[in-house]
């Protein structure tokens, strides 16, 4: 029997994205867990079992703030061909994105106050639908920047008028 | 702020030092020769005077209880209710003329402009290669004074400021622009008849919608409070405790009686609403672009340029589909999904209808949107409706398992009702809530795995999909620009994936859902040759993911 599958893209992010994630995530979780502990002090008797319960929520927040970012550093692929954009993401749900280069309205690069401190920077192409913007997540500085440069480039090559 | 193609500017001084010139003008509404700039048409005066009257019937609605409060004669009461007439009259007329003087438009080779604005001066413009869309809308007031309220707009956003608009000009000018701003010939106009004309006998369609039921109830509950306030509170609620001691007194007559009651005159209402509506209603297939006309009271005239047209969608609400109706609507790039007061969404092109005679006229719109006739072959999948591709069983499994939580929960509250309840006949017929909750979600699992569908025409993808509303969508190839394929974690369990065609039209994507893994790909695929192509893999190798 034959199959038909969707080859993985050939691009990873910048292996740095671990690292940003994960203080993204940290940011996120770490007041969670701080939350829950502070609350556990301040408003109960104390009784061991929620200790416990409190206790393994803290440190499954902090361990999903750890793995989390490996995980999705694991599937988020990129590709840029001649033709199109391609993308795939996503850990339980995989979504692959695929954007033709003559419909590319604009290529946006952006880069967060965090993210500046890796030297990392994302790239946002937009096509004319609005369920359609393609975003490659988490690259060097330096191939975010030319990727921007060759996209506009091949962009204004195509012709019409990308709706 | 700035749309493209449209200047906006604040006037400066000098340019409103200009008006005054124009203001002497013998010719009162007509053409202002001087530079090409003209006014709107003079009757609107007669117009906005006719609807302040509305304004002063509210106004001595509320003046009148007001003095009867403090005990004042009838005569008092006449004057002042006649002197506040006049001076909303008065005011409303004076706003309009100021508003008349300051507003001038003209058209040039090049361009529409628009000069307007009492307090701030603006001048808009509009480049007539851009114009994509002029609409004509009167009510009945306008109507009786042949004026119309014309919108150009160039299609581009669904924003304001892409749009202008003349409120009012007579209506032979506002035709002889619209032909002039969308370059027709009248001879050329309608060549081939009608694409679609109005059948009375549609409107047995018009009550099979939700509001049918409860239209009446809210339009009573919207009354109450207005009658409460122009002191009518006794009779209101007198009337209420009537009829709720009535209810109380013959529950088994009361009640059915009621519910008849309500239901016809939701009917009635629905009837009444389509009749405005879709009165006269009119499709034309004008060289490059569509023309619908429609409204008994208010009429409006919509063009839709064909190069914006991606697609149809075919919608059939659950109501309108066991009657054995549909509706079609357009996918069109820079619509907006409701206009402002308007009951009808932008994108329908016609009443709900008999399904034979959607799917004719969907198919023959879709067909108009090819530059050549040997589109038609494409618009034949959509016309056979039953040449969709149905999607695996995995589908319904899908469906039916997701259908099986609601139930326990349902099942569940119910236990704890029957449990704890104090009165005796709930706890005997509390069971009959999970029961029937489970019997529809089963079918409305089996009926959703049922409607999923799809199709490669020629020029079109055609996808179905719903319960509720069971849409069908034919979007043109051409038009999709991008495809986003998800495959969620029991998805991929069960072989199946969503395939999503994202376009610059209507809601901006649509979806296969829940297609067989390989059809789903092979599918986008072919759909728009050589754009997924290049990363697909196919074998027997198994490629890892």
């Amino acid at each position: 029997m034959s199959t038909t599958m969707l080859r993985p893209p050939r691009n990873q992010a910048d292996p740095r994205v671990i690292p940003w994630w994960t203080v993204q995530w940290l940011l996120l979780m770490a007041p969670i867990a701080v939350a829950a502990v502070a609350a556990y002090w301040i408003f109960t008797e104390h009784p061991l079992w929620l200790g416990a319960a409190v206790a393994v929520f803290a440190v499954a927040c902090v361990v999903l703030a750890l793995v989390a970012p490996r995980a999705y550093y694991r599937v988020e692929r990129w590709e840029v061909t001649g033709e199109a954009v391609y993308t795939r993401k996503g850990w339980l749900t995989h979504t692959w994105r695929v954007a033709p280069m003559s419909r590319i309205q604009r290529v946006d690069t952006a880069r967060g106050p965090v993210q500046r401190l890796f030297g990392l920077a994302d790239v946002t192409v937009t096509t004319a639908s609005s369920a359609g913007a393609v975003k490659i997540e988490g690259l060097d500085r330096a191939v975010a920047a030319e990727l921007a440069e060759r996209l506009t480039a091949i962009t204004q090559a195509t012709p019409g008028d990308a709706t | 702020m700035n749309a493209p193609g449209l200047r906006r500017q604040d006037m400066s001084a000098p340019d409103a030092g200009n008006l005054p010139g124009h203001h002497r003008d013998p010719q009162g509404s007509a053409v202002n020769t001087q530079a090409g700039w003209r006014r709107l048409a003079g009757r609107s005066l007669w117009v906005s005077g006719a609807k302040s009257l509305a304004l002063v019937a509210g106004a001595a609605a509320g003046l009148t209880r007001f003095l009867l409060g403090q005990d004042w004669q009838a005569g008092g009461i006449v004057a002042a209710c006649a002197g506040a007439a006049v001076l909303i009259v008065a005011a409303v007329l004076a706003y309009d003329l100021a508003r008349l003087r300051t507003t001038r438009w003209r058209l040039t080779p090049e361009r529409l402009e628009l000069r307007s604005g009492l307090t701030t001066r603006q001048h808009r413009s509009l480049p007539r290669d851009r114009v994509r869309s002029v609409d004509l809308r009167a009510d009945p007031i306008l109507r009786i004074f042949g004026l119309t309220v014309v919108k150009v707009g160039t299609g581009e956003h669904a924003g304001d400021h892409t749009e202008l608009k003349l409120d009012p000009l007579v209506r032979k000018d506002a035709e002889t622009l619209r032909r002039t701003l969308l370059h027709q010939d009248e001879e050329r106009e309608a060549r081939d008849g009608p694409l679609a004309e109005l059948r009375w006998s549609w409107i047995r369609y018009a009550p099979l919608s939700v509001w049918t039921f409860t239209a009446s109830a809210l339009v009573l509950g919207a009354l109450y409070k207005p009658l409460n306030a122009i002191g009518l509170k006794s009779v209101t609620s007198r009337v209420a405790n009537d009829l709720w001691g009535w209810i109380a007194a013959q529950p088994l007559t009361a009640v059915p009686l009621l519910l008849a009651v309500n239901l016809s005159v939701g009917a009635l209402g629905a009837a009444l609403l389509f009749a405005e509506s879709w009165g006269r209603y009119r499709l034309e297939h004008e060289p490059g672009r569509l023309r619908l006309r429609r409204g008994l009271l208010t009429t409006r005239s919509l063009t839709l340029e064909v190069r914006r047209l991606r697609g149809v969608e075919i919608s059939e609400p659950l109501l309108l589909r066991l009657g054995g109706g549909a509706r079609v609507k357009t996918v069109a790039t820079g619509l907006g999904e409701k206009a402002r007061n308007e009951t009808e969404d932008a994108a329908a092109l016609a009443p709900p209808l008999p399904r034979d005679l959607a799917w004719r006229l969907a198919a023959e719109v879709a067909s108009a949107g090819g530059a050549h006739p040997a589109g038609v072959p494409g618009s034949r999948v959509i016309a056979g409706g039953t040449a969709l591709i149905p999607h695996p069983r995995a589908a319904r499994r899908r469906r039916v398992v997701r259908a099986l939580p609601a139930t326990a929960l349902v099942a569940a509250a119910a236990g704890v009702a029957s449990w704890s309840a104090p009165w005796p006949w709930v706890r005997a017929w509390v069971w009959l809530i999970p029961v029937v909750v489970l019997v529809a979600g089963m079918w409305g699992a089996v009926e959703s795995a049922r409607n999923l569908g799809h199709a490669l025409g020629a020029r079109h993808l055609v996808s179905r999909r719903g319960v509720v509303v069971r849409q069908t969508v034919a979007l043109d190839r051409k038009g999709i620009s991008g495809w986003t394929i998800t495959e969620s974690y029991f998805q991929r369990r069960s072989g199946l994936l969503t395939v999503s065609a994202t376009t610059s039209a209507g809601r901006g994507h649509y979806e296969v859902v829940d297609v067989g893994r390989e059809t789903g790909l092979e599918l986008a695929s072919r759909a728009v040759p050589g754009l997924l192509e290049p990363f697909l893999v196919r074998g027997t190798t198994v490629a890892k993911q």
